[in-house]
């Protein structure tokens, strides 16, 4: 411990909320689909992967990134409307397997698909020249665009807290993830939030597909181990709530960055230790209601 | 004050809040050994989160649970099954896919703690042979190589009896047994409880006052989650509030 | 039962004989298998996964529980095998068992985590802590051969009863693998039939009227998930053998995904399935990768049709049109 003065620490601290912030919008997106329509979507990883390759895509079709941040989430989300009204609905009263097993080979789909058009191998990505480099936050030189990523993540998840606590149809998708008969007895057509709620969260996977292709490029396997961490973050959080996903992924962000400071060697196991010491001490997440999961 | 002994049940001062909403208040009721007890109330009572705490399915937020002196406030679900509680549920409730006789031997087997890996589980035939005697106790003797799913609502109900009585059951709580039953099933589910009343311990939640009156022997009546009235069906006919209470539903 | 049915149809009754006597079958199939499959290797493999599958069932088919990290115990079993092997010299039976041991371990370790959780969280935590299992292997470089894979679990000649069998013809390699996977078959049909295997049924059928019948749910799956980490174990030392090597990937994701297909592919529940499965998707996989390197697009929509309107599998299909009742 000693061995590290303070402002390192403080940097990997900074590192560690970045890390964390592609996590949290992972598991919001994972946790609003779960949330709603009990559906543990095993396609998000893939979800995430196809915004990073569009994002790719099309910035180096019209050289501005803020098109990819743009156009990704609605073109993901998009795919993902179809994907619901098509492939998942016809599960729903089949029981909890059926759309985890679907979305599941649904990632196959996905990752040769993106093999087909894109090649085996991944793509190379650097943050757009805007935001590269480095400024000076106090304690050191810090990457600019992992600041901007911490920014964004913000953005995203105060504009999805207004659109929830504020708005007539955050309040359905309120009272429909403590109750979906609730919504019903309002005389609201269920499957319609259902279909929105899934693009939404689909939709945030894409975008941070797109903030996250800077950090380490794109490769059609990229999905995989996010999706397991994007697990991790939400059992650590609990399922189904928003608060949960922010803290629970800031957290595990810092815990992977402090571990690889400390032990990389631990680094990647380090996050399943602590969900398996959440699921010890506290197993529903450390936001998580009881009795959601029936 | 009745002797301990013949108090086989008792709640006391239980509660039960779900996030926020308390949908049970301080209720404190001795259930006699031996008696047909009905829990009755409105829509909204609470009957159903009074049943699910007697039954061991919710743990309640407040009070104990003693089952013949025994605090079960804390205990597994499971465990209140060991203990000698048998339940059915509002919902039909059975194994769909496993034979009647099938669904009853895993009940039974379940009292028998039967768990061996590797041997036959038609190496304990007097298994079998009681799942039949229960079977033909209910009326489904004749029924009991059709899958559960296969059976009529009635029957499926009935099977739920049998199963619950495969517990060797000293107290056997009933959810709204005859819900959704035609009148004629109705009929004779009344007559199966009135048969089983006779030798056991037996509470049951209704909905529909009539039905219980002439049936049993103590009423408890719940209302807005608390206890409203408590004793016999005449002391509960002729109780003002209970009957305001329910005149205020549009009399059922 | 017979009496009472209708006059059966061909199909049915042949399909009726061959459940009663479901070891007898499988064991007799799978003798005569090596000579209609195009190479025996297929047919090891076949073999040794479909073994895989049917440990993966009895939790998935049998108690209702779908785990999405099954790779961890074919991985550890087939490390501890391996590894037994190259770096304490142990003999091959040693070694079987040891690698079964160490898979029933971590399903003990990995399981009594999982039940902790409820409901839609169990296939999330087991393809978490698996994943868990890959990274700690990966890293064990000098034990396991990190990216590499173990290698050099090099088996030329077995002792049994006296006789050298030689390990390397393939046809002897596939009857003593048969051997043991006939022995955890057997072992398995009798776990089913037993009053154990009831008590799985009653908990995948309906949880909460198990537990009203005053079984411990919780202990119950927690038994069924070791049991089927131990044969998930024993394929993966089987394995190990077989291919002479330890692929990292066989403690991957898409390890535990690949045998979450056999087994709906082949119809989860059912006792022949998951050999019908594994042989399916390996077959599937055979002839596609030798078409196009985008193989597993066709499996992904093959599975995907699968789910929507074959759920029963294939053997679970053919038994809802033709099977005994």
């Amino acid at each position: 411990m000693m061995a590290f003065p303070p402002e390192l620490l403080a940097m990997q601290l900074v590192t560690g909320l970045a890390l964390g912030a592609v996590y949290v919008l992972l598991a919001i997106g994972l946790s609003l689909i779960f949330g709603m329509l009990t559906v543990v979507n095993f396609a998000h990883g893939a979800f995430f992967m196809v915004g990073a390759y569009m994002g790719v895509f099309l910035y180096g079709l019209t050289g501005n990134f803020l098109v990819s941040l743009v156009v990704v989430p609605l073109a993901v989300g998009g795919i993902g409307l179809v994907v619901e009204r098509f492939l998942v609905r016809p599960l729903y009263g089949r029981g909890i397997d059926y759309p985890l097993l679907l979305t599941f080979g649904l990632s196959y789909v996905f990752i040769e698909v993106v093999r087909i058009l894109f090649g085996l191998n991944g793509l190379p990505f650097s943050p757009p020249e805007m935001l590269q480099g480095a400024v000076d936050i106090g304690i050191g030189y810090f990457p600019l665009y992992r600041l901007f990523l911490i920014a964004a993540t913000a953005v995203v998840v105060l504009a999805l807290w207004l659109f929830i606590e504020r708005t007539a149809f955050g309040l359905v998708i309120r009272a429909g993830a403590r109750d979906p008969e609730i919504v019903r007895v309002l005389g609201i057509d269920v499957s319609k939030i259902w279909l929105v709620v899934f693009g939404i969260g689909t939709g945030i996977a894409g975008l941070s597909g797109v903030l996250a292709a800077p950090l380490q490029g794109v490769a059609p396997e990229m999905g995989v181990p996010i999706l397991a961490e994007a697990f991790v973050v939400t059992v650590v959080g609990g399922m189904g709530s928003l608060v949960g996903a922010v803290i629970a992924g800031l957290l595990v962000g810092v815990v992977v960055a402090m571990t690889s400071l400390f032990a990389p060697e631990m680094a990647k196991v380090s996050i399943f230790a602590l969900m398996a010491l959440v699921l010890l001490v506290r197993p529903r997440g450390l936001m998580g209601r009881a009795g959601l999961m029936g | 004050m009745t002797a301990a002994s013949d108090v086989i049940l008792a709640t006391e001062g239980v509660g039960k809040n779900f996030g926020g909403f308390q949908a049970l208040r301080d209720v404190s009721v001795e259930f006699r050994r031996g008696k047909l007890t009905a829990i009755i109330g409105p829509n909204g009572a609470g009957k159903s989160t009074y049943f699910n705490v007697l039954s061991g399915a919710f743990p309640p937020s407040t009070g104990r649970i003693l089952f013949e002196g025994r605090d079960l406030s804390r205990a597994r679900p499971h465990s209140f099954a060991r203990a000698g509680i048998a339940k059915s549920f509002q919902i039909t409730n059975v194994f769909p896919e496993l034979t009647a006789q099938e669904n009853v031997r895993v009940a039974i087997q379940a009292v028998h703690r039967r768990f061996e890996l590797f041997r036959h589980r038609r190496a304990f035939p007097e298994l079998y042979d009681e799942a039949d005697r229960l079977l033909a106790s209910v009326g489904l003797g004749d029924r009991r190589l059709r899958r559960a799913r296969e059976l009529a609502h009635g029957e499926q109900r009935s099977l739920e009896v049998a199963m619950a009585l495969a517990c060797r059951p000293k107290l056997l709580l009933l959810d709204e047994p005859t819900a959704g039953m035609s009148p004629e099933e109705t009929r004779e589910m009344m007559g199966l409880i009135e048969r089983l009343a006779a030798e056991r311990t037996v509470i049951l939640v209704e909905h529909k006052m009539k039905l219980v009156m002439g049936l049993c022997q103590r009423l408890i009546v719940l209302h807005h989650g608390e206890l409203l009235a408590e004793g016999t069906p005449d002391d509960i006919r002729a109780n003002d509030e209970v009957r305001r209470v329910y005149l205020g539903q549009g009399a059922h | 039962m017979t009496v009472l049915d209708p006059p059966q149809s061909t199909a049915r009754r042949w399909l009726g004989h061959v459940a009663r006597h479901r070891v007898a079958a499988t064991l007799g199939f799978l003798v005569l298998f090596p000579l209609i499959v195009p190479y025996e290797a297929l047919a090891a493999n076949i073999l040794v996964l479909g073994l895989y599958a049917l440990g993966f069932n009895l939790l998935f088919g049998y108690t209702g529980l779908l785990s999405f990290g099954h790779a961890a115990f074919l991985g550890s079993g087939a490390y501890g095998c391996g590894i037994a092997l190259v770096h304490f010299g142990v003999g091959w039976f040693g070694a079987i068992l040891i690698g079964t041991a160490l898979a029933t371990l971590v399903a003990a370790v990995i399981g009594f985590l999982a039940i902790r959780t409820r409901g839609i969280y169990f296939a999330m935590v087991t393809l978490a802590l698996s994943m868990c299992v890959y990274y700690a292997f990966y890293q064990m470089e000098p034990l396991t051969g990190g990216e590499n894979g173990l290698r050099g679990v090099n088996l030329q000649t077995i002792g049994v009863f006296g006789f050298q069998l030689s390990f390397l013809n393939p046809t002897v390699k596939y009857y003593v693998l048969l051997a043991f996977v006939g022995v955890a078959i057997w072992l398995f049909s009798r776990l089913l039939a037993s009053p154990f295997g009831a008590v799985l049924e009653a908990v995948r059928e309906n949880e909460n009227r198990a537990r009203a019948c005053g079984y411990d749910v919780a202990a119950t799956k927690l038994v069924a998930f070791v049991i089927s980490g131990a044969f998930c174990g024993l394929a993966g030392a089987l394995n190990a053998l077989h291919l002479s090597i330890v692929p990292i990937e066989t403690l991957h994701y898409t390890t535990s995904g690949q045998v979450v297909m056999m087994a709906l592919l082949g119809g989860m529940g059912t006792f022949f399935g998951p050999f019908v499965g594994a042989a399916t998707f390996l077959l599937l996989q055979d002839v596609l990768s030798v078409l196009t390197q985008h193989w597993q697009l066709y499996v992904g929509i093959v599975f995907i049709l699968f789910v929507l309107f074959f759920p029963r599998g294939i053997w679970g299909s053919l038994l809802d049109r033709f099977g005994p009742r």
